[in-house]
């Protein structure tokens, strides 16, 4: 056994001739013990404690209204969900240890899944966590999606049919809201919390605790958009950009969207630093960082972005949730206020958030193509390089989401510049993929058709995204359906192809079952063509002039549009596909082998599903994990004797 | 199915995953600041407001000052308990925590008081939003600082830390020198430029 | 069964996707014929554009579907293809053309971008105020009017502002477009080179009404032009009969014919009701005509004429019109009714 470089942080086995038995609460108990039934009187507890502290001070102060309701709902969006984390157990640990209570041993009795509640409950294994967020995360792909569904099924003709404009704005907030802060960017924590650990050899995440807790942060984020929607006056309807000045004059449902966000942030940045801490402090030996798979350097790099970008959108919806409940002045016209500042702000998260949408998708493709051509990834280190290349040039483009807005007229032509230049990396890595399929063996699995598609679609999206960064021509296409065009050639033939590729790519892995291939390929048909047919067709009709975000429209525009919501129709049926496929193969589907896709990954070399503790020894890294090609290569030993950990380069 | 325990971790780093963790927390709270920072640049500087602070609105600088020294001296004491346990003192540990914690709340109720008697309030345009932005997220970060702190005394006097296990110590610490010297940066836009 | 690569093909590929986008970028119209000297330019960098990127899909569509033609092997294949890690010249290949190529579309926005903001020696200045749900243009015999009327074949400098939130100002068939920003004037540049009638529309979501927030930019010859604004000067510095002039003037400073029709005013608005009908709404709502002008300026929630919808007509035109104004409005949308 190695000796630490410094202190273990659990206690060694050895020593403790037996671990904490978990035995089932009975009686009352049941009601104190976390869970569902502590939730239960949990959460409303905490709601009427908030709701009581703010009428209290109001009265106290003499302020008017007492029952002053954004006031309220600012408060009443953080008690309630912290009553229910509360009582659901995510701080039951945490609150012992502030106590002082002496330290229990570890209990690992409960660890991962035996049954179906196991995934309802506050859980420390990163393999369940990333089921967990898998599943939440499509969950709200349906309903997200469905949004749209409606708003298409307005927008099929000119004029108003079936929504009034302030559902219609609310539908199409909410819609982005879901899809950016509750479905690509937690479906790609999800992934990576279940494969990450087992790709560098670790048993689990280096902060399970917190790892379960960022968890739960996510249904809360997406109720409380949903929630939203239902509020008297209306719904967040200011887009998912919320700008000021518009976004403090809205509705109450506004204040739902302003907390939801910071709700997802918080889950994302807790999820960044425990990718982070345990990428950089629990690889196994021989794991040198030019040996990590494409995707550990994926999420590696986004995860500095989340944790060094996110801050600032939270503290964009704080200004603007304090210009609207305290009416100060941080964006005020009249007072003060810089209008364009919270532009700046914003997008200072947002653009870093669109690279935090794709990079990890970049690194799911890495794996996907280089097991199914059969080759190594061509120019790994130049791909390592170019994720750390967008990680540093992602933070120096965001205004060039505002060169309509009124800002600094010179300050137009250095983001042009970072903005073209970021293509490069980009470029970089499209044709490694390409040269990688070059003389492979090319085996068309589901995953494979994806990150195909992927390739496509991606190029086309980037292209768009070249054109858009050159000044001239988006002032042309700013803000009208050509950026909707740009916007969904990149996060859906983008993002959420890598995610189906990486579903379907560890479906296996992560179920023990095998899904049905031929469904799967079926889903991939219907989704690219539908895809293609709804959202090519915007890039023509936003140049020719429909503005994005609207219900009604210039009367030549209306058979375009007809033909895009009918089109769109077909995608969400695709959908359907894979939604059957999923669940079905789960519960039925045929065992799934440990290694279908005859990857080297140290993920493959487990069981399919891998077992509770992962390993049971750490294993020995040996060589590169894209040795495809050179026979008896092998990128991970078990049972080696073990040296010396091998320093981080 | 499976084994009973995880097998024994293999570090691959000489920081203990605690260690780093704290410093990549330390980085986006940094970022957080920045994000109020932004505001306050865009707001004076961008939007050539002069003067600032408009009239007739002043700020507290003197009693701002003397609450920066009795922060930087609460980091010493800070430090000092580290070290305590590090030599394995016990007595120097629990003494440097509370003198911690009670230089640290008197600080935060000395910014209370001075809420209160400031003057004006947060609606009186942009230089009472980003006064009270920047010292009330600052003040955000001192109780959140002094929460952790009173978990570190109890447990000090609880009897946990020794000379090789203290990482509560050494993380409550590297938190409030934080907030310490991010005060200093605050105190010194806020209420000197 | 491994296959021998063949350039020729590859080059087929290339050649043949960039043949149908080609034939794809010429055939649809994708951009509206331009009709002002920034548009021309802005053509050229979108042109530009285009032939580049028809460059770069081609050269990933052809090793990508040739590979995919040629490579592809059966499940039961379980060979692996031969272990290249990678091959330097080729990557500082794809590194180095890329970057050259995106460099020269920068210099060629930069160029374009510099001459599209010069207004010339003698612009036409007009100032833009954008406000929930209409447009105004003020000109500079200092009246507002809700279409904007431009010369051909001169530079016109706008100067955009906005009386609440964020608004947009775009008029696609001139390429030009810039945020309307609350406390903070704006500047466009527009010459305009053919005559014509052109959609101007919002495209910063600005509330409810951001669908409807549409006006016109009516390009004219020189010669009509002149006759029209002289026309509308000597108008404006008549005193009406009954204070109307003053009326007018708050009619057009707000917008209001932006949404509504009215003769008197030469308002063709089709978004909100037909003011020319208005003594007909009045006795529909069982209302004397004064007063329920009145409240439909300053409440315009409380009764909604049939057809319509509420929330659209901005509510704050009671704080926004000053008092002796409203009067003045209300007298001259009464007097002028039909």
């Amino acid at each position: 056994m190695t000796t630490p470089a410094h202190e273990d942080t659990h206690v060694d086995h050895t020593d403790v001739p037996e671990h904490g038995v978990y035995v089932p609460p009975s009686g009352w108990h049941r009601w104190t013990y976390p869970g569902w039934l502590r939730v239960i009187w949990a959460t409303p507890l905490f709601g009427a404690l908030g709701l009581g502290l703010v009428v209290l001070l109001r009265w106290a102060a003499s302020w008017d209204p007492i029952w002053k309701w954004s006031s309220i709902a600012t408060v009443e969006l953080t008690a309630v969900p912290l009553g229910f984390l509360v009582g659901l157990g995510g701080f039951d640990y945490w609150a012992r240890y502030c106590s002082g209570k002496p330290t229990l041993p570890e209990d690992h009795s409960r660890h991962g899944a035996r049954s179906w509640r196991d995934y309802f409950r506050i859980n420390t294994d990163h393999k369940v966590i990333g089921v967990q967020y898998v599943v939440t995360t499509m969950t709200f792909f349906v309903i997200g999606g469905f949004l749209a569904l409606l708003f298409r099924a307005e927008l099929a003709h000119p004029g108003d049919q079936y929504f009034n404009p302030q559902t219609f704005n609310a539908l199409v907030t909410d819609h982005a809201s879901l899809m950016i802060f509750l479905v690509i960017i937690p479906a790609f924590a999800g992934l990576g919390n279940f494969v990450i650990p087992l790709m560098i050899g670790a048993a689990d995440m280096a902060f399970p605790r917190l790892n379960a807790l960022s968890y739960w942060l996510l249904p809360i984020a997406g109720i409380m958009l949903l929630v939203g929607l239902a509020i008297p006056g209306g719904g967040p309807s200011a887009g998912w950009t919320c700008y000021a000045p518009l976004c403090q004059h809205q509705p109450l449902g506004d204040v739902f969207f302003n907390m939801a966000v910071q709700w997802a942030g918080a889950s994302s940045i807790m999820t960044a630093l425990n990718f982070l801490v345990t990428i950089i402090t629990m690889r196994a030996p021989g794991m040198t960082f030019w040996r990590m798979p494409l995707l550990v350097w994926a999420n590696f790099t986004t995860s500095m972005l989340v944790v060094l970008a996110t801050p600032f959108i939270a503290g964009s919806q704080f200004f603007v949730m304090f210009d609207r409940v305290m009416h100060t002045n941080f964006f005020e016209a009249g007072n003060g206020g810089y209008v364009i500042g919270y532009q700046h702000i914003f997008w200072f998260y947002s653009h870093p958030a669109v690279y935090i949408m794709i990079l990890p998708g970049f690194g799911i493709i890495s794996e996907v193509v280089a097991v199914m051509s059969r080759k190594p990834i061509f120019g790994y280190r130049l791909m390592a390089l170019s994720l750390l290349a967008i990680l540093v040039l992602g933070f120096s483009v965001w205004a060039h989401h505002m060169f309509v807005a009124g800002m600094a007229g010179w300050l137009r032509v250095p983001i042009m510049v970072t903005t073209l230049l970021i293509a490069v990396p980009t470029g970089i890595k499209v044709f490694s993929w390409l040269a990688t399929l070059w003389e492979g063996r090319i085996h068309f699995t589901t995953s494979m058709l994806f990150a195909v598609g992927f390739i496509f679609c991606f190029v086309i999206g980037g292209l768009s995204g070249i054109w858009l960064g050159a000044v001239p021509i988006d002032i042309q296409a700013n803000q009208s359906y050509y950026i909707v065009a740009h916007i969904h050639y990149v996060l859906f033939g983008g993002s959420v192809f890598t995610i189906f590729a990486g579903i379907y790519y560890w479906y296996p892995k992560m179920t023990g079952r095998m899904y049905n291939e031929r469904l799967g390929q079926l889903h991939f048909w219907l989704t690219f063509i539908g895809f293609n047919l709804t959202f090519f067709p915007m890039h023509y009709i936003g140049l020719q002039g429909m503005p994005r975000r609207v219900a009604d429209y210039a009367n030549r525009f209306g058979g375009i549009n007809e033909f895009i919501s009918i089109a769109s129709f077909g995608l969400g049926a695709s959908t359907l596909i894979f939604l059957y496929n999923m669940i079905w193969s789960w519960a039925h589907g045929p065992a799934a082998p440990n290694n279908p896709w005859r990857g080297l990954g140290i993920e493959w070399q487990v069981s399919s599903p891998p077992p509770i503790f992962n390993f049971e020894e750490v294993p020995q890294v040996v060589g590169s994990p894209y040795e495809y090609g050179v026979p008896g290569a092998r990128h991970v030993i078990f049972g080696a004797p073990q040296p010396e950990p091998v320093p981080a380069d | 199915m499976g084994y009973d325990y995880p097998p024994p971790i293999h570090f691959s780093s000489r920081i203990s995953p605690v260690i780093v963790g704290i410093f990549l927390f330390i980085g986006s709270e940094i970022m957080l600041f920045g994000s109020f920072f932004t505001v306050y640049f865009f707001d004076r500087v961008v939007n050539h407001t002069h003067p600032w602070p408009p009239p007739p609105y002043e700020r507290p600088v003197f009693v701002a000052g003397v609450n920066t020294l009795i922060l930087v001296t609460s980091s010493f004491t800070m430090h000092w308990a580290t070290q305590s346990i590090k030599r394995g003192n016990r007595a120097g540990l629990q003494a440097g925590m509370v003198l911690t914690f009670l230089l640290g709340l008197t600080f935060l109720l000395t910014q209370v008081i001075e809420y209160h008697r400031i003057g004006f309030n947060t609606s009186d345009t942009s230089f009472a939003a980003t006064f009270f932005g920047l010292t009330g997220l600052h003040g955000c970060h001192v109780f959140v600082g002094l929460t952790i702190l009173l978990a570190m005394t109890i447990r000090s006097f609880r009897g946990h830390f020794s000379p090789e296990h203290h990482h509560g110590i050494e993380v409550g610490g590297i938190y409030w020198h934080f907030v310490d010297v991010m005060w200093i940066i605050v105190y010194t836009t806020v209420y000197l430029l | 069964m491994r296959h021998r690569a063949s350039f020729l093909q590859l080059a087929l590929i290339a050649v043949g996707s960039a043949v149908v986008l080609i034939v794809v970028a010429y055939a649809v119209p994708w951009l509206p014929y331009p009709a002002s000297r920034e548009a021309g330019r802005i053509n050229f960098v979108f042109w530009y554009a285009e032939w580049v990127s028809i460059f770069i899909f081609a050269i990933v569509a052809a090793p990508l579907v040739y590979s995919l033609w040629a490579f592809r092997v059966k499940e039961n294949d379980l060979s692996d293809g031969p272990p290249t890690h990678g091959h330097t010249g080729l990557e500082i290949l794809w590194t180095a053309i890329p970057f050259l190529l995106v460099t020269s579309i920068a210099i060629a926005s930069a160029i374009v971008l510099a001459k599209n903001g010069r207004a010339g020696t003698d612009p036409l200045r007009i100032t833009v105020t954008g406000q929930q749900f209409a447009w105004t243009f003020t000109y500079p015999n200092g009246q507002t009017y809700p279409v904007l009327r431009m010369p051909v074949d001169r530079h016109v400098k706008l100067t955009l502002t906005s009386k609440d939130v964020l608004h947009s100002f775009w008029i696609p068939e001139l390429y030009q477009k810039q945020d309307a920003v609350p406390g903070l004037p704006t500047h466009l540049v527009v010459s305009p080179t053919r005559t014509g009638v052109y959609p101007v529309v919002c495209v910063e979501l600005c509330g409810l009404g951001h669908s409807i927030m549409r006006s016109q930019a009516i390009v004219m010859s020189q010669n009509d032009y002149d006759a029209w604004y002289s026309g509308a000067t000597k108008a404006a510095s008549k005193p009406a009969p009954g204070g109307a002039a003053g009326g007018l003037a708050v009619f057009n400073g707000n917008g209001c014919g932006a949404c509504h029709t009215f003769s008197a005013a030469h308002s063709t608005g089709k978004v909100g009701p037909d003011l020319d009908k208005l003594k007909q709404e009045a006795a529909g709502a069982h209302q004397p005509l004064d007063a329920f002008i009145r409240q439909s300026i300053v409440d315009p929630n409380a009764y909604i004429a049939p057809g319509y919808q509420k929330g659209v007509m901005p509510p704050t035109f009671a704080q926004t019109i000053p008092g002796p104004k409203l009067d003045q409005l209300v007298q001259y949308l009464a007097s002028n009714a039909k």
